[in-house]
């Protein structure tokens, strides 16, 4: 037997064998309006879609035999947890799931890995993960609370949100995204907004030490505050000075101003203690 | 009175100071046995009353010297099924109800120290903040050691953040220093706390296997 053929003979054998080690499950669970899903899943993807029906499909795929799933409905209330065996580790013990749920269905998700990705849904959204990245996309009149502590988020369109998120060190990215509330705290973390700070919200983006981005159009009716204690502000956009504002306006480190209508404002607050501060005019088409 | 009149009647007047109580307890070793049992156990459960809550380190020590006994055993290791917050964190669950303390202490200080003057805020040590989580039980190096003993892949990136957060907590805390009367440097300081509150609870989460 010539060692090609050898080599072709072994890398079969361990493609076969994954395949025979990964499992594939599927769960349906039916539920009425408003249900509750709660999934955690300490090492691997979790991704739910909204379903046509009042059906909740969870589609697993088990890296190996290390892992099960273990799932129950209790009412209106579906819980889903992957359940490491002895000796499972991130790679033997990963689950990943497509998840289908109603749309008006409350998600709560973990996973210590990620990736997290919830999308057009319009029930509460809740995700926490250590490292896991986290997208979410194209959610409406939902409250989103995000937590990770390094892990990346990302919210693309998301309309008339509640939205919390608190970061440690993870970047956060905002496009599209306003509503009564909308707050990132951040230690170390990068946020970056885009968008127009919706209509009569409060908007506050902090960090500690990480630089904060606001990119807006020209049309945007809010009242800004930014201020970096330590580090600088750049203000692309003309303001009109506030009045009043409640701490000493320094050159360079702080701006107050406000802009568009008065009567459709939203309040703005950005904030960091040695990052940098830039608020940017977007590039109308 | 016989004896179950007397015993009846504890339950008007409860210290035996009835004048028929009186006459019958002068004759009855029984009664004047149980009638000091009765005062003895209502005179503890005031003492209890008044006690504070034992530390969750009490239990935690007498669930050592249980295993140590062998009248508890630690879960099976060949069969692990979802495990409950206690089984899981052990030690390291005294952490939540701590989070929440320091959470409660930092409202009061933020409160306290919304309302005094700046004079007064000058003399408040730099180190107070710290202080305030050590106190709570939020005890960065036994965090650090959990994270150690059930995930030693990411003790550093905790410590990382640790050492981050507490500096957010020193420089919000000089913020407010700087200016009582600020209103939103006292929101950034409730947040540096909540940002090391939540490093404390992501620790303890159920997403981290």
């Amino acid at each position: 037997m010539s060692s090609r053929t050898i080599k072709v003979v072994t890398i079969i054998a361990l493609v076969a064998g994954t395949l025979v080690a990964e499992s594939r499950k599927e769960y349906r669970f039916n539920v009425g309006p408003k249900a509750g899903i709660s999934v955690t899943n300490p090492y691997g993807s979790i991704s739910v879609k909204p379903s046509t029906s009042n059906t909740v499909v969870i589609r697993a795929v088990l890296n190996s035999g290390k892992v099960e799933v273990d799932n129950t409905q209790i009412g209106n209330r579906v819980m889903i947890q992957s359940h490491l065996l002895a000796g499972a580790d991130a790679t033997s013990g990963r689950v990943d799931y497509d998840i289908l749920v109603p749309a008006d269905a409350s998600v709560t998700l973990h996973s210590s890995t990620g990736p997290m990705v919830a999308e057009k849904l319009h029930g509460d959204v809740t995700m926490e993960g250590a490292a896991a990245t986290v997208n979410v996309r194209d959610l409406s009149d939902a409250h989103v609370h995000v937590k990770t502590l390094n892990g990346p988020v990302t919210l693309n369109n998301v309309q008339d949100g509640h939205v919390e998120i608190d970061s440690l060190s993870g970047e956060v990215i905002l496009i599209g995204v306003n509503g009564p509330l909308v707050q990132v705290v951040s230690t170390s973390g990068h946020i970056s907004y885009t968008g127009d700070f919706g209509n009569s919200g409060d908007y506050r983006l902090t960090s500690h030490s990480g630089d904060i981005d606001a990119t807006i159009p020209e049309s945007t009716s809010a009242d800004v505050v930014a201020r970096s204690v330590k580090g600088e502000v750049h203000d692309d956009i003309p303001l009109q000075p506030m009045a009043h504002t409640w701490f000493p306006i320094k050159e360079g480190r702080a701006f107050a101003g406000t802009m568009g209508h008065a009567a459709m404002s939203s309040t703005v607050v950005l904030r960091t203690f040695s990052g940098k501060i830039h608020l940017k005019k977007r590039q109308e088409k | 009175m016989t004896c179950v009149e007397l015993q009846q009647s504890l339950a008007e007047i409860e210290d035996g100071s009835g004048a028929e109580q009186r006459a019958h307890l002068e004759t009855c070793p029984t009664c004047l046995a149980l009638l000091a049992e009765l005062n003895l156990i209502a005179s503890s459960a005031r003492d209890l009353s008044e006690a504070n809550e034992p530390s969750p380190r009490v239990w935690n020590s007498i669930e050592i010297v249980l295993r140590t006994e062998g009248l508890i055993r630690p879960p099976r290791a060949d069969r692990p099924h979802p495990a409950s917050f206690a089984a899981r964190w052990g030690f390291a669950r005294w952490m939540v109800p701590a989070a929440a303390a320091l959470l409660i202490l930092v409202g009061i200080y933020v409160r306290q120290h919304s309302l005094a003057s700046p004079e007064n805020m000058a003399t408040i040590p730099a180190q107070q903040p710290l202080q305030d989580a050590a106190a709570a039980g939020l005890n960065d190096d036994e965090l650090l050691q959990e994270v150690a003993d059930k995930t030693p892949a990411t003790q550093a990136q905790y410590q990382d953040h640790l050492r981050r957060a507490n500096e957010y907590i020193q420089d919000a805390k000089q913020d407010v220093q700087a200016d009582p009367n600020d209103e939103e440097a006292r929101r950034s300081l409730m947040e540096a706390y909540q940002q090391k509150a939540m490093l404390f609870d992501m620790a303890m989460d159920r997403s981290l296997p």
